[in-house]
């Protein structure tokens, strides 16, 4: 589906100093070389300014590569003349709902990829309303954005990208500025699009607990890919990701901090069920 | 507070005038208002305001809000009235006090130039409360279309405006947001002359410009995402219809702009009318 090789980002970054300006030479992402299967579900971790979002913006071909290769579906995403193709094919959700909602109307919105793509007026409406029956906002469908909740807006943006019928939806921090009812419905989204009609999710977030749920999860630490495995194997490594300043799910630093104090407990645990599971198996046994 | 204002001011309700399609309503419009210029006799006059309280009447839009259009402009309609009436010159003097005097041409000028820019408002109103934005916009982006060839960007006029239309609300709560956030910190908006007042709107339009071009840059990404690439090869979901209604108010247009232009014509003829 997705496969990079060597896939680095460089760009220049103009800083004002007292002496005028110097240019800096800023490697985003370096050698990164991955690979990613259809109908995966990808969380992407990072702190701030690792190259996460570049990596997103790679896929869909809003940045392009300064070196090595990035195939999305076989698609070289530094050949031009692909470009509609690549970004129908790996659709976009961003952080911030309100800056990616077009229309005043949520169906023309949502209407918005299949009217740029030149799909005919009947096919549009058919996917429209099948989109908002996906994201399960039907009855929203004449209603104006701006008088949504984060969570709804964020699924509106979903339904977007759905129209186009992508095999591939890439999400940058999606959830980062919504309430907790706001994530709880787009994850559960997200989800639900990933095991129902197999759609390969990528994505990036800051939220450990939203990782857990992933099949696998990549860590990109300055422009490098330095973890790759899936989530049980990933935050077992708990010195390994606050080295590169990346906290764990909670109760597996609970787990983890036990085990330091010598309790005998499975370094993997990641829900709150495991824990307890695991603590009345502890206690059955002394 | 700042949240009460309302762009866009659509009336919702089902009539014949709502129904119709924007690119007519469009024209209408504009041929109505070429139409008042026409129009140079009471008579006239008397005409296009009984016809304008019929489509009123029909497009079940109460005259309340017509009015509200008009409650903007009182201040303009007041000066050009007037202006009309002291600085119109003729032979037959009602009243005179030092430099200031007022003719019976004077007077006819002043009403006349009301009257008109009243029917103005309330005609073009109608227009704007009976269609949405966005048949409204479509409208434009279709009617444009032939002026392409000249290099007339037609569609990006109307994406803009559509774009426009869909950040006024954020924006507006994002001003409630700063101004808040200053009041907190002891900004003080409401006293001072005028000069104080316009500079303590500075730090109000500072962060409210740099976010909506933060804003901007977000937005013209997320589109490039949706495979943006202006109208080549674009198609719309609803696309406009002309249905027979159409037709009809298209000939009724036609056969009032005839009637309009024949009281005209006579006019010259009939100068006793005025």
């Amino acid at each position: 589906m997705i496969k990079a090789k060597d896939l680095t980002y460089e760009y220049i970054r103009v800083m004002e100093t007292d002496h005028g300006t110097k240019e800096e030479k800023v490697s985003a992402l370096k050698q990164v070389n991955m690979e990613i299967e259809q109908g995966d579900f990808i969380a992407v971790l990072g702190h701030n300014g690792s190259g996460k979002s570049t990596f997103a913006k790679q896929i869909n071909a809003l940045l392009q590569p300064t070196g090595g290769t990035l195939w999305v579906k076989d698609m070289d995403t530094k050949n031009d003349a692909l470009v509609w193709d690549i970004r129908q094919t790996a659709g976009m959700v961003f952080q911030n709902p309100d800056n990616q909602l077009v229309a005043t109307v949520v169906e023309e919105d949502i209407a918005f990829g299949p009217e740029n793509m030149g799909v005919e007026p009947k096919e549009i409406r058919r996917r429209v309303d099948e989109a908002l029956a996906t994201v399960r906002m039907e009855e929203y469908a004449t209603h104006t954005p701006s008088k949504l909740s984060g969570g709804q807006k964020q699924r509106i943006a979903i339904a977007g990208v759905l129209a186009m019928k992508p095999d591939c939806i890439v999400l940058d921090e999606p959830t980062a500025m919504l309430d907790p009812v706001g994530r709880r419905e787009v994850m559960e989204t997200i989800e639900r699009l990933n095991k129902e009609e197999g759609i390969t999710m990528i994505l990036i977030t800051h939220y450990m607990d939203e990782a857990v749920r992933a099949d696998k999860v990549f860590v990109i630490d300055d422009g490098d890919l330095v973890m790759q495995g899936t989530p049980r194997e990933i935050f077992s490594q708990v010195e390994e990701l606050k080295k590169y300043g990346l906290d764990v799910p909670q109760v597996t630093e609970v787990a983890y901090l036990l085990r330091k104090e010598g309790i005998d407990l499975p370094a993997d645990i990641l829900t709150i069920e495991e824990m307890v599971g695991a603590v009345c198996q502890l206690k059955s046994t002394i | 507070m700042i949240r009460d204002i309302t762009i866009g001011q659509y009336y919702p309700a089902e009539s014949p005038i709502h129904r119709l399609d924007a690119r007519v309503k469009i024209v209408v419009t504009f041929l109505y208002i070429v139409s008042l210029f026409i129009v140079n006799t009471i008579m006239g006059y008397v005409i296009v305001t009984a016809l304008l309280g019929v489509v009123i009447h029909a497009s079940k839009v109460p005259v309340k809000f017509m009015l509200r259009g008009l409650k903007s402009i009182i201040i303009i309609i007041l000066f050009t009235a007037v202006i009309n009436l002291f600085m119109t010159r003729g032979d037959h003097i009602l009243w005179s006090w030092k430099f200031l005097t007022i003719t019976t041409e004077g007077l006819y000028m002043a009403i006349k130039m009301c009257v008109r820019l009243v029917l103005l408002i309330v005609g073009s109103s109608l227009m704007t409360l009976t269609t949405t934005p966005i048949q409204l916009t479509d409208g434009i982006e279709y009617l444009l279309r032939p002026l392409k060839k000249i290099g007339v960007p037609a569609h990006e006029i109307a994406m803009m405006m559509t774009i426009a239309l869909r950040f006024i609300p954020t924006l507006l709560d994002e001003t409630d947001k700063i101004m808040k956030a200053q009041q907190a910190r002891g900004a003080d908006f409401d006293t001072g002359n005028m000069i104080q007042k316009a500079k303590s709107l500075i730090p109000i339009l500072v962060p409210l410009f740099i976010s909506a071009f933060r804003r901007a840059e977000e937005l013209a990404m997320a589109m490039e995402a949706r495979c943006y690439h202006g109208d080549e090869n674009r198609t719309r979901m609803n696309v406009m219809r002309m249905r027979g209604r159409d037709y009809r108010a298209a000939v009724m247009t036609a056969v009032y702009l005839c009637v309009v232009v024949g009281l005209r014509i006579a006019a010259g003829h009939l100068t006793f009318m005025i």
